[in-house]
């Protein structure tokens, strides 16, 4: 340990206990208080338009989704093209009970936690159902096994009766504390809620990682026969992160669902999967702040795409089907130029910023 | 000098504060609306001529004084076909202050149902989708609904068949948009509609529709009604047409007749479809700019004013959207008229008394626009139209289908 509880030069590591610290200095620990700090309190001080707070809360649940697509593609090398399955798994948990009990139910609108709970169990279990092929399968062929059951899905929804064919379920206002959730308190509400369940999926993930639950998806990724051979159990390995991911995915397709008050197909869809990837990709495979950075990304050039393409398809209106292109141009371009030029996503910057920090005041 | 250089200023400011108020007390009033539509994106082909012909009719309303000194902003925004961002457009119009709303797709019309009912906001959808008004009080379609639609073409089959029992198949978009008739259509026959629905079929994104047609045509059908886009709608009837199935005339046997609802028609089906269009027959509540009337004199008038191409001025579509903002600058008219703040509270009051003598005429549809509490579908009146050179004719006068009523 360095002597220097706010700064250490270099690493000073004499055990593995020191080595799966989760804060490695007192800066480290006094910036993610204040990070969170600020998080939990700049809504009292910054009033911020519904659309904006939408926009906000959405990529709060995108960073859920996206640390569980981490846990299943980045840490275990699982491809999943089916991720928004298992978030839509999530939505239509809840949008079932809507349907069976009615949307406004006290079970929907008074034990959402519970509801939300019971939506990441879903996508959990089914999880686990869609790896049961990666035992056999991988790379390529895995993939096309998770595709599959994002088709499976969506043609199920779109064609089921009970799922009202892919159109809205309506889901009712929750009730909390102070009484029911008013339309005016709505998306503040969401903020705090999925705000608080980020938090203590950050450090689930974060405290995974540091058990030999968390190592042996890393050593499966990166030789499962050595991993097998070092006592540990790749099938075994390989189904959890398959479930943890859908754990996750079902938690966010929930806080979707209460989101916007309701479930579509439109919402799930392969578009999305691919979205969730492109995510994880940018961010940073592999990688804890990958998860955050990689949503943020790319929701943040969604909207000024979107804006971009909005203005071209009204004043170009010669150029109405390029404006209509941008949208998955600029897309495919990031993720191309991220595996061209920074393969290790928008996460590297900030190990090398804090690697920066870490050796000042000498040169990086 | 810094003293009198303030001075100077202050006098500035104060000569400046002067001059723009009695401009601002004189300035009238603004009425914010919001149109959330695909201009890019799914289905854009339609959104974007309707979003022309939103802006330029609200154009025309402000540069005409129609409003007197008071002008409307309509904010227009592109969702691309997305329910997500639609949702963000409304939040957004909301904050802003708007008093109407003009929505687009069946999807993201049924998503915000509950928004709307929250926000107590008047909404005209582009969607014509009878599920819009469930449960619902604040929608209201510019016109028939879809389901009115192929009831309407049901009627006429029956109607101008000759023989026995007429086989239907329908042809429809794997949506609640392509969905919503067949259930109607069926409880129509239920209720006494003399024809077979023999098979439902929803259309993917096949690029042949050789095996359909001929598994129809094995199994009788001879009318085959389409509620989906024009795309699918001119593959199947080049398909048709190059196995020699498209009837020359109505109903003529061995051959099948194409018909279909609003969105399946228009000059772009011609474009897409060339000859292969030829005796469709297509079902809307709008006028068509290929035969001389009033509206579509004022329909070419505008577009030309905004220096709108031929396609976008031609355009159903643009009849569509230049509709409902005839109906909405019409309610904020009659609000004005009758000494009432504009606010979505009296905009709302103003569309549900739009009926007996209060009807409103816009000249762009077959009929008037109708509205009350216990209705709230604009325009019930429909009119048949079939291609013929190239171009869509009026067949026989507007109608009002029979079995819509008694379905309900």
């Amino acid at each position: 340990m360095s002597s220097n509880r706010w700064l250490a030069t270099g690493n000073y590591f004499t055990s593995y206990k020191e080595e799966q610290r989760i804060f490695f200095t007192s800066l480290d620990r006094a910036a993610m208080s204040l990070l969170l700090l600020c998080l939990f309190i700049w809504p009292f001080f910054i009033v911020v338009d519904n659309k904006y707070m939408l926009v906000i809360d959405n990529i709060l649940v995108a960073v859920i989704a996206v640390m569980g697509l981490n846990l299943v593609t980045g840490f275990a090398g699982l491809i999943s093209i089916g991720h928004a399955a298992f978030v839509g798994i999530g939505a239509y948990t809840i949008a079932s009970f809507a349907r069976v009990l009615g949307d406004s139910h006290a079970l929907l609108t008074h034990a959402w936690p519970l509801l939300i709970l019971i939506a990441g169990f879903m996508g959990a279990v089914f999880g686990a159902i869609v790896g049961l092929p990666a035992l056999r399968l991988k790379h390529l062929y895995l993939a096309i096994a998770t595709l599959s059951f994002q088709m499976i899905f969506q043609w199920t929804i779109n064609f089921m009766n009970f799922f009202n064919q892919g159109q809205t379920i309506s889901v009712g206002r929750v009730v909390w504390l102070t009484g029911q959730v008013s339309r005016s308190q709505h998306y503040i509400f969401w903020y705090y809620a999925i705000l608080v369940v980020i938090v203590f999926c950050g450090f689930a993930v974060r405290n995974l990682l540091r058990t030999r639950y968390g190592r042996c998806l890393v050593a499966v990724r990166d030789n499962d026969r050595a991993a097998d051979a070092m006592g540990m159990h790749p099938g075994f390995t390989k189904v959890y992160a398959f479930a943890l991911a859908g754990f996750l995915a079902g938690v966010a397709g929930a806080l979707h669902a209460y989101l916007y008050r309701g479930v579509g197909i439109e919402s799930f869809t392969l578009h999305h999967s691919i979205s969730f990837l492109a995510m994880a990709i940018v961010g940073g495979l592999g990688t804890l702040p990958g998860s955050f950075l990689g949503p943020l990304a790319i929701k943040v050039l969604d909207l000024q795409v979107e804006r971009l393409s909005e203005w071209a398809g009204a004043h170009l209106t010669f150029a109405t089907n390029l404006a209509t292109a941008l949208r998955p141009l600029s897309f495919g371009l990031v993720i191309v130029l991220f595996l061209m030029f920074e393969p290790r996503g928008i996460a590297n910057w900030w190990r090398i910023a804090r690697s920066y920090v870490k050796l000042w005041p000498f040169r990086y | 000098m810094k003293k009198k250089s303030m001075i100077g200023w202050m006098s500035l400011l104060v000569a400046v504060t002067m001059l723009t108020l009695p401009v601002q007390s004189l300035a009238g009033k603004v009425y914010k609306l919001g149109l959330s539509l695909a201009i890019t994106g799914p289905t854009s082909d339609a959104g974007n001529p309707y979003s022309k012909g939103v802006e330029d009719y609200f154009n025309f309303v402000n540069d005409t004084k129609i409003l007197g000194d008071d002008k409307i902003e309509c904010t227009i925004r592109d969702d691309q076909y997305n329910n997500d961002v639609t949702k963000r457009n409304f939040e957004d119009f909301i904050s802003q202050g708007i008093v109407f709303y003009l929505n687009y797709s069946t999807g993201s019309t049924l998503a915000l149902k509950k928004d709307f009912e929250e926000e107590k906001m008047a909404v005209i959808p582009a969607s014509f989708h009878a599920g819009n008004l469930i449960d619902s009080h604040y929608i209201f379609l510019p016109i028939a609904s879809y389901s009115t639609q192929a009831i309407g073409l049901g009627e006429y089959i029956v109607k101008n068949h000759k023989g026995g029992t007429p086989k239907v198949a329908m042809f429809i978009h794997p949506s609640a948009f392509g969905r919503g008739p067949v259930e109607d259509l069926q409880k129509a026959v239920a209720a006494g509609l003399k024809m077979e629905i023999v098979e439902v079929v929803e259309h993917g994104k096949d690029l042949d529709n050789t095996a359909m047609l001929q598994r129809l045509l094995s199994k009788g059908v001879q009318y085959v009604i389409s509620q989906t886009v024009q795309s699918p709608v001119a593959t199947m009837l080049k398909d048709a047409s190059g196995l020699g199935l498209v009837a020359k005339s109505f109903g003529e046997a061995g051959k099948i007749t194409f018909l279909g609802c609003h969105y399946t028609g228009g000059n772009d089906l011609i474009a897409l479809a060339g000859a292969s269009a030829e005796n469709f027959y297509w079902t809307t509540s709008y006028i068509v700019t290929n035969e001389p009337s009033p509206g579509a004199t004022a329909q070419l008038e505008l577009a030309k004013k905004y220096n709108r191409d031929e396609k976008a001025a031609n355009s159903h579509n643009y009849t569509n959207g230049m509709m409902v903002a005839q109906v909405a600058t019409e309610v904020i008219k009659r609000a004005k008229a009758a000494g009432k703040e504009i606010t979505k509270v009296t905009l709302y009051e103003e569309l549900q008394a739009m009926n007996g003598d209060k009807a409103f005429s816009p000249g762009t549809t077959v009929g008037p626009v109708t509205y009350s509490k216990t209705d709230h579908t604009g325009v019930d009146t429909l009119q048949l139209y079939v291609v013929g050179g190239g171009v869509f004719k009026s067949v026989g006068t507007p109608f009002i289908p029979v079995f819509a009523e008694k379905i309900k």
